[in-house]
């Protein structure tokens, strides 16, 4: 025992005590906070403007298209303005500022509703939005709001517009044909040629055609003009179709606004030529029948599901993965340092000292305080960025923290770390006191991350049918134990799988552990090639280490 | 005969159809400094590992200080294995106290014996260094503290020269007989004789896992017939006419015409065949008798397995 102590604490302090060890661990939680960054930072000021030109031959498309791609940009801009004021508001002004930007509806950018913005807007703040439309709107917002902001506020700049109407080239008329104007057009896509706009060269990044005769299909037919239009279409007539060129097919969203936007439009003309009053339309289409989720396991009145319920459902994904996270790194540590002590040589000394069990649990303790060292940093650091957050998101936040330190949850994610942790490490201290390197380790790793890769694939999945057969199946799987029944701990598995597969796992872990004690004791002095199979089931037998 | 530290008898070891150590018998005595002698791949480093318990014998018995597995005394054994590794990340006093530590000394007193050792042996102001940062030769002197510094009644050390420089080859001496002088039963395996020569009681010579020779040294030398060097351009045959005069190789060491290794008859006097070179006028350049040397010995008694050792 004090062998295996003085071997714990050993391991324990050299991992610690690197700087690798530390940076190792904190990256985790800057890559997150990294990443998030980054992809924001991407989808809003990395891509450049993009310039487009829309000819419409009906007349009819052009204006709403701009007016529509106004208002989106104008949400945006309201977004980032929500923002800046409530960064820059004294304290005392947080709740009654003069300018209202409470009002300002929530915008989701992601399907964003111009029509119900401008609806909302003009409901509760039309000032604000007529002045925020004009050029500079802001700025007069801004200065009316001034006494109200702290003394170090500068000016708020409006965001840049990501997508940005350009006229025809000079030479070229809106009712040549749309072949004509596409040929024309093509070198410009192409980044062969490049528009002048304010006497600035810029690419072409899209241009959108829209024929003359887009309308006509949607136009109200008698039967023989219907049964024409079969006939036509039988031989392989096409509809006509709007066009959109553009080298860039991956960046969707100029696609995907100009088609909902035609459509809008179309539809409401179409309402209007079969004598349909549009705004009776949409206000049909504004009734929305609500769906309550009611959950029969929660208390009697308190059945309703809150936010803080979903995310309790879906916290058990991201425990799975870190789970997976600390395991692999913790387990992996173990291999990288008996593999270092195989190839250095030191082994033989430890074992003229130590029994190799004395070994294998001293590596096993010591690591295992690594592992719940680096889980408390995590969990610490998560703390203390969602507590620093000051946010809107404020209430999401409290949800968080108590799925995080929720008390079914917390004790379940230790329990199965440890248990994922004995059963990973035992097998990759076999592996490491089989190979003499990293390299010879690997060969055995591949197969082994085949294997592991396994709860990651299905943790998405496992939360929607914690009960299910896959779920139930991979849970009574002991390699799997841990992640599965983690995945669905939040869905109060059944007591008889929660019981026996803890039982089963605990069995397996002392299965794994005197298994792995056999080859680690008939490994760890081993040289050479690793052993081939048939030879380790030999050094199963018992006696065979006598 | 006094007390014995360690017993071998009759120990085999097999690894599948090899025969790594063939029948062995030692009888190591208390407070005695024992060589291991023998080529490469001759079973010292598994003969070793069996006496340790790190690898069990096919067959035989092994008792080490009373006990019948070095596991049940291994706070009193101490070791150094014939692959020399350190924790590469370890301060050389951190490492030497931690096996010490290991061997049932308590930390405290492990770390200032550690300190101690390193002062003693030249290492003082590496005692703060990292061993990556020491050069090979001192990472091996550290090693070799780390195994002793529990004080340990029995000492193996496995090639504890190899890697040394002559003067730390001549510490490393200093190091055996301290023990020695301190009580320590001292078992090493070396392939470079004359440290055997200055320091050994007894040696064992073995070779393809067999025992060749058991004893002293005086007794080793022994073993092989009286030799004398003549340098002379005599024809071969009429030297291997002189009287006394068992048989005639060239000299070995001495790869040019006119060197001969005359081996002597047991008995013969190297005297009175330098009187009869003398007597039939054979003109002398050299003549040579010594004491023939454990080098000798090696080379009489196991050098053919070794060259084919070699060509292996």
């Amino acid at each position: 025992m004090r062998n295996t102590l003085l071997v714990a604490s050993r391991e324990y302090a050299e991992n610690a005590r690197t700087k690798g060890f530390w940076i190792g661990i904190l990256i985790f939680p800057v890559m997150l906070v990294g990443v998030i960054f980054v992809t924001k930072w991407l989808a809003e000021d990395a891509t450049p403007t993009r310039h487009y030109i829309v000819v419409d031959q009906t007349g009819s498309y052009s204006d709403k298209v701009d007016s529509r791609m106004d208002l989106r940009y104008a949400a945006g801009a309201f977004k980032d303005f929500q923002g800046w004021m409530q960064k820059n508001l004294k304290e005392e002004f947080k709740s009654n500022a003069k300018v209202d930007f409470e009002s300002i509806p929530p915008i989701n950018m992601k399907d964003f509703d111009a029509d119900q913005f401008l609806e909302e807007m003009m409901a509760k703040n039309k000032d604000t939005l007529d002045r925020a439309l004009h050029p500079g709107g802001f700025d007069d917002l801004v200065e009316e709001a001034r006494p109200q902001l702290v003394d170090e506020a500068g000016d708020f700049e409006s965001p840049r517009r990501k997508f940005l109407r350009v006229p025809l080239p000079d030479d070229l008329s809106e009712t040549a044909t749309p072949k004509e104007i596409a040929e024309h057009l093509k070198p410009y896509l192409k980044g062969d040629k490049s528009l002048e706009v304010d006497g600035r060269n810029v690419d072409l990044f899209a241009l959108v055609i829209i024929p003359s005769d887009i309308d006509k299909q949607f136009e109200p037919k008698d039967t023989v003009q219907a049964i024409a239009d079969g006939v036509k279409a039988l031989a392989g007539f096409e509809p006509p179709k709007v066009q959109y060129w553009s080298t860039n097919l991956a960046d969707t969203d100029l696609p995907s606004i100009l088609s909902s936007t035609l459509d809008r439009e179309m539809r409401h003309s179409q309402m209007v030529a079969r004598g349909m009053d549009p705004n009776l339309v949409a206000e049909v289409q504004k009734m929305k029948i609500q769906v309550k989720k009611l959950d029969p396991d929660k208390e009697e009145g308190k059945e309703e599901v809150s936010q803080a319920d979903v995310l309790r459902e879906n916290a058990p994904i991201g425990f799975v993965y870190i789970l997976w996270i600390s395991i692999m790194q913790v387990a992996s540590m173990l291999l990288n340092n008996t593999i270092e002590e195989k190839s250095n040589r030191i082994i033989e000394v430890l074992l003229s000292s130590v029994t190799s069990w004395e070994l294998m649990a001293g590596k096993l303790l010591g690591i295992a305080a690594i592992g719940i060292t680096i889980l408390m940093c995590w969990l610490a650091s998560a703390g203390g960025l969602l507590l620093y957050w000051s946010s809107p998101e404020a209430t999401m936040i409290t949800s968080l923290l108590d799925v995080i330190f929720d008390d079914t949850l917390l004790p379940a994610f230790i329990f199965y770390f440890l248990g994922g942790y004995l059963i990973y490490a035992g097998i990759f201290l076999a592996i490491g006191s089989l190979c003499n390197t990293i390299k010879e380790a690997q060969n055995f790793m591949g197969p082994v991350m085949m294997i592991m890769i396994v709860p990651l694939l299905t943790m998405a999945f496992i939360p929607k049918d914690p009960h299910g057969t896959l779920a139930t199946v991979l849970s009574w799987i002991p390699i799997y134990t841990p992640f599965v029944m983690m995945n669905r701990a939040a869905a109060d598995p059944p007591a008889f799988d929660l019981y026996g597969t803890s039982i089963l796992m605990i069995f397996s872990i002392i299965g794994v552990l005197w298994m792995c004690g056999k080859i680690f004791r008939a490994g760890i002095l081993r040289t050479g090639q690793p052993p081939r199979f048939m030879e380790m089931l030999r050094w199963l037998r018992p006696g065979s280490d006598k | 005969m006094s007390e014995l530290a360690l017993e071998v008898r009759g120990v085999t070891k097999m690894y599948g159809d090899f025969k790594a150590v063939d029948n062995v018998t030692i009888e190591v005595p208390k407070g005695s400094i024992y060589g291991f002698l023998g080529p490469n791949g001759a079973g010292k480093t598994t003969t070793i590992r069996m006496i340790l318990d790190i690898v069990q014998p096919t067959t035989g018995t092994i008792t080490l200080l009373g006990a019948d597995s070095a596991l049940k005394v291994r706070d009193r054994i101490g070791y150094l294995p014939e692959e020399k590794g350190l924790y590469k990340k370890m301060k050389a006093w951190a490492i030497v106290a931690y096996f010490a530590a290991l061997k049932g000394v308590d930390r405290k007193t492990a770390k200032v014996r550690a300190y101690e050792l390193l002062e003693r042996y030249g290492l003082k102001e590496f005692a703060n260094s990292k061993i990556e940062t020491l050069s090979k030769g001192m990472g091996q002197k550290v090693q070799v503290l780390a195994s002793i510094a529990h004080k340990p009644e029995f000492v193996i050390l496995d090639e504890p020269f190899s890697g040394l420089d002559p003067v730390n080859q001549q510490v490393m001496e200093d190091v055996i007989r301290d023990l020695a002088h301190e009580g320590s039963t001292i078992i090493f395996s070396t392939h470079v004789m004359s440290h055997a020569e200055r320091i050994c009681d007894r040696i064992l010579l073995i070779a393809k896992g067999q025992k060749i020779f058991d004893g002293t040294i005086p007794e080793a030398q022994r073993t092989i017939p009286n030799r004398v060097r003549v340098d002379t351009d005599a024809e071969q045959a009429l030297l291997s006419e002189l009287p006394g005069v068992l048989s005639v190789s060239p000299t070995i060491e001495e790869n040019r015409a006119g060197a001969w290794d005359l081996n002597l008859i047991d008995g013969a006097d190297p005297q009175e065949l330098l009187q009869t070179c003398f007597d039939r006028g054979l003109s002398l350049r050299g003549f040579d008798h010594k004491e023939p040397t454990l080098h000798d010995v090696f080379v009489h008694m196991v050098g053919d397995e070794a060259k084919e050792a070699v060509k292996r």
